[in-house]
């Protein structure tokens, strides 16, 4: 057999001769092992009744074996490649171990690394013996394992054969010490729960004084011991109990895969990873609230919900992002058609629930993204769950839609473009859409977002989506930092990202290229959000900072903005085509015709029609075909505009005017009538004024004479560091 | 020489200092450290970059924000103040000293279309 033997082997026999405790031993005991390595002689398959199955492993460190590891859900993939066979030898990277109520002692492997192959090794290292933890307790699994009536007969695995394919003498003497039979299947509640009953009741007694042992006693730690022996100190349990407001034995942190219905007295350290809003509902058994978060440790994710009071009790508790201790809630099997989460269950929260903020975050995972590139959307099928990250580009305002159930909601659009150069829509929902804020170009993440493929593919944020803007992740500052040349798009915040930017996409000489002509390119369209920055390598090497070149205003975010002069609307024809144009310009209100500027209106509402005063104190509208005892007035103004090249008459309907004039169409009737003074004041005050105006522009035929009509659709104050910005850009481009 | 309020000054940033010297010119910038005898304080530019302004009588005000300081340079590259002015920093817009950086260099790099010399002196 030692012909076989390869440095990993090696590593296991120095492993053994240089501690004084076994890896396995050490393991269960809680003392720091690093990496262990050990041998899996035999895996099986937890069939539950619902969910996925577990996989439950058999490790020898040459001297001892093991079987009560349990395979994170996150590394089935590693069974299901075929890469984890019995026989091959692996590393364990992460390990989480607990004790379970009855005191027996379980490994939960968290990250692993398959050193080498069965094929390669062969053959069982050495001539392990079932390890146990003290000299009383050796008997006991065994004991047990030949009075408990099997109940496991759903498990396919139980005969030696299926699961061990590599000999049956190996597996014979495998089996004959049956230490694998003697544990109830934690992993698996439907058996565990016979089982409880079963002389298993008898041992936790002799395995009791394990639990004694000072490590033992805060299992709480017991996620993190494997890798920061200093956490294990007794101490660490204090914040927990001192803070717990229910009486919680602060003993049981377990990891969240270790959960299920059977057991009570858990308590869990995990991250919230995505809480929902409060929501209602209304049905025939009555009405309530209720909210639900998602919560994630090394071992595994699962999903709280809490109704009624406990909403309000927890509610403004619960922080996303944020670690927590989480006792006593109720568990049941998870509804899999409404949760997507890689846990069987789902827990509830009751009146004895405690959730209690965890100072210490330390090990608990943050957020798992797994972002999905724009690009490859569409190659995904419809109705797929997916992470996406990508710059805002641009963001629709919020509208208003009464869904099939007739609830109001509001929803807003945005589209995300990333590092592939592709765009897709996003549709936010709910007070995600109202709170939603564009400006700057966040980059946004979503996960769990629903592709669909209304207008092509799409992407819908359910509730059960989280949605970070700016989010702290290496993959927000790449897209902060890369864009495309060819997107017309831009570039690069820092040398820093650069660097970055560089070693993810671009050679050097495309780096230099890009800088050089990215002058020119980056301009080129208009109505791309353009920011950022650049280097000018080959002028001195100085960072030149730019943002957001255009889009200026914040409600004109949806459609691209077309900057034009009004000498360019007249030397481009503008308005002459088919259909109306539109563009916007910065300009000077030089004129206002305070003559016919207010009309009389009929005062019935959505009715702008002007009415016909009847001289006898009533008012006839034509439309509405009535007569009223009074009218409103409505503005329609005609201006003068100027920019720096040219000027062009515009009219300006009710809401236009009234931004214009800072005047309300009513009080400035009331004015007309009463003080002429104020009355022209209002528009000497606006006059000289400047804006950015929204122009609608058509060549309108009145009696065969053609002329161009502006129309101020949206008048938007002036930022002018945007203003500067749009300036520059176009003296660089002009200059080149 | 004219007073300095008559005259021409060019704009410019840190990197300009050393073509200007002995020459009137305005400078914007973040005042940094304030010397403890209160006669002089470095100013840094858009870029970064941070020159010394020397006053011929001591502050009495407090100096902090945006200034734009008048004066001449002199041969060490320190701007010899004559004036300066606070800019009062409006909290909602602050003043953007990058971008006022831009633009000063978009004057340099086109003088034929921003004059400004030619108009003030004659």
């Amino acid at each position: 057999m030692m012909l076989y033997c390869s440095t990993e082997f090696r590593t296991i026999k120095r492993l053994k001769h240089k501690s004084t405790c076994f890896n396995l031993q050490a393991l269960f005991k809680g003392s720091p092992v690093n990496n262990p390595v050990l041998q899996l002689l035999d895996m099986r398959k937890l069939c539950g009744a619902s969910g996925p199955p577990r996989f439950r492993l058999k490790m020898s460190d040459g001297q001892h074996s093991f079987s009560s590891f349990l395979l994170a859900t996150q590394l089935h993939h590693l069974v299901e490649e075929d890469l984890l066979v019995p026989l091959c030898v692996c590393k364990l990277k992460k390990t989480t171990s607990s004790t379970l109520s009855d005191g027996r002692h379980v490994v939960v492997i968290v990250d692993m690394e398959v050193l080498q192959s069965a094929e390669e090794t062969g053959e069982k290292i050495g001539n392990p013996v079932p390890f146990s933890l003290s000299d009383e307790s050796v008997s006991s699994p065994q004991k047990v394992s030949s009075t408990a009536s099997e109940p496991a007969s759903s498990l396919p695995t139980e005969a030696p054969g299926p699961s061990y394919r590599n000999g049956s003498g190996r597996g014979k003497d495998f089996t004959g010490k049956a230490p694998m039979k003697a544990e109830p299947l934690m992993a698996s509640p439907m058996k565990a729960s016979p089982m409880m009953t079963s002389p298993m009741k008898a041992s936790p007694m002799k395995v009791s004084p394990i639990k004694a042992e000072p490590l033992m006693a805060s299992p709480m730690e017991a996620p993190s011991m494997m890798m920061s022996p200093m956490k294990a100190s007794p101490t660490m349990a204090s914040p927990m109990k001192a803070s717990c407001s229910s009486p919680v034995s602060p003993a049981k942190v377990i990891p969240i895969a270790m959960l299920n219905p059977y057991q009570s007295k858990w308590t869990i350290r995990a991250r919230v990873t995505n809480k929902s809003n409060i929501r209602n509902w209304n049905n025939s058994r009555g009405e309530g609230k209720l909210f639900s978060f998602e919560i994630v440790d090394e071992s595994g994710e699962i999903r709280i919900t809490a109704f009624n009071n406990e909403v309000d009790k927890f509610f403004p508790l619960v922080e996303q992002g944020k670690v927590y201790y989480i006792s006593k809630a109720s568990l049941k099997p998870a509804n899999k058609q409404f949760m997507k989460l890689n846990n069987d269950y789902e827990m509830t929260l009751n009146s004895n629930s405690s959730i209690v903020p965890c100072e210490d975050s330390q090990g608990v995972p943050t957020m798992q993204c797994d972002f999905v590139p724009i690009k490859d959307l569409a190659d995904r099928d419809n109705d797929a769950i997916v992470d996406v990250i990508g710059v805002c580009k641009s963001a629709e305002d919020v509208t208003r839609i009464t869904t099939r159930a007739n609830r109001d909601v509001s929803k807003r659009a945005l589209s995300l473009m990333d590092m592939t150069g592709k765009e897709v829509s996003v549709t936010l929902w709910g007070e995600e859409a109202e709170k939603f804020d564009a400006s700057g170009s966040p980059v946004v993440a979503i996960k769990k977002a629903r592709l669909s493929d209304f207008r092509g593919k799409s992407l819908s944020a359910s509730f059960s989506s989280t949605i970070m803007v700016n989010p702290d992740i290496p993959q927000a500052f790449c897209l902060r930092a890369c864009f495309s040349p060819d997107l017309h798009g831009c570039l690069i915040l820092s040398p820093v990202y650069m660097l970055t930017a560089r070693s993810y996409f671009w050679s050097r000489q495309s780096v230099y290229h890009f800088f050089s002509t990215s002058l020119c390119t980056f301009y080129k369209d208009k109505g791309c959000l353009v920011w950022l920055v650049f280097l000018w390598y080959d002028q001195g090497g100085y960072a030149l900072d730019s943002q957001s070149l255009t889009e200026t205003g914040p409600a004109t975010g949806s459609s691209a903005v077309n900057w034009k002069t009004f000498s360019e609307m007249k030397k481009d024809n503008l308005g002459h085509g088919e259909k109306a144009d539109y563009f916007s310009c910065v300009a000077t209100v030089v004129f206002i015709r305070k003559e016919s500027c207010l009309y009389q209106a009929c005062p019935s509402a959505d009715c702008y029609k002007k009415v016909i005063d009847q001289n006898n104190g009533m008012y006839h509208c034509g439309k509405c075909n009535k007569e009223f005892p009074n009218f409103k007035y409505r503005l329609l103004l005609s201006a003068n505009l100027a920019d720096c090249w040219d000027n062009q008459w515009v009219t300006c309907f009710q809401e236009t005017a009234e931004v214009l004039l800072g005047c309300s169409a009513a009080e400035l009737g009331q004015l007309r009538d009463t003080d002429e003074t104020a009355f022209d004041e209002v528009f000497q005050k606006a006059n000289f004024s400047t804006h950015i105006f929204k122009n609608r522009v058509k060549l309108e035929t009145y009696n065969d004479e053609s002329r161009v009509k502006v129309t101020v659709l949206e008048i938007l104050p002036v930022d002018h560091r945007e203003y500067s910005r749009n300036l520059l850009s176009s003296i660089s481009k002009l200059a080149r | 020489m004219a007073s300095i309020v008559d005259v021409p000054k060019p704009r410019i940033n840190c990197s300009m200092l050393s073509q200007h010297i002995n020459r009137p010119v305005c400078f914007v910038g973040r005042v940094g450290q304030v010397h403890p005898n209160g006669k002089t304080f470095t100013v840094s530019d858009g870029e970064g970059n941070t020159a010394t302004v020397e006053l011929n009588e001591p502050l009495d005000t407090e100096l902090s924000g945006i200034v734009e300081v008048l004066g001449v340079v002199s041969n060490k590259g320190c701007i010899m103040a004559t004036m300066h002015n606070l800019l009062q920093e409006n909290k909602a817009i602050p003043f953007d000293l990058e971008l006022y950086n831009q633009a000063l260099k978009v004057i340099h790099d086109f003088p034929q279309h921003y004059p400004f010399q030619m108009a003030a002196s004659g």
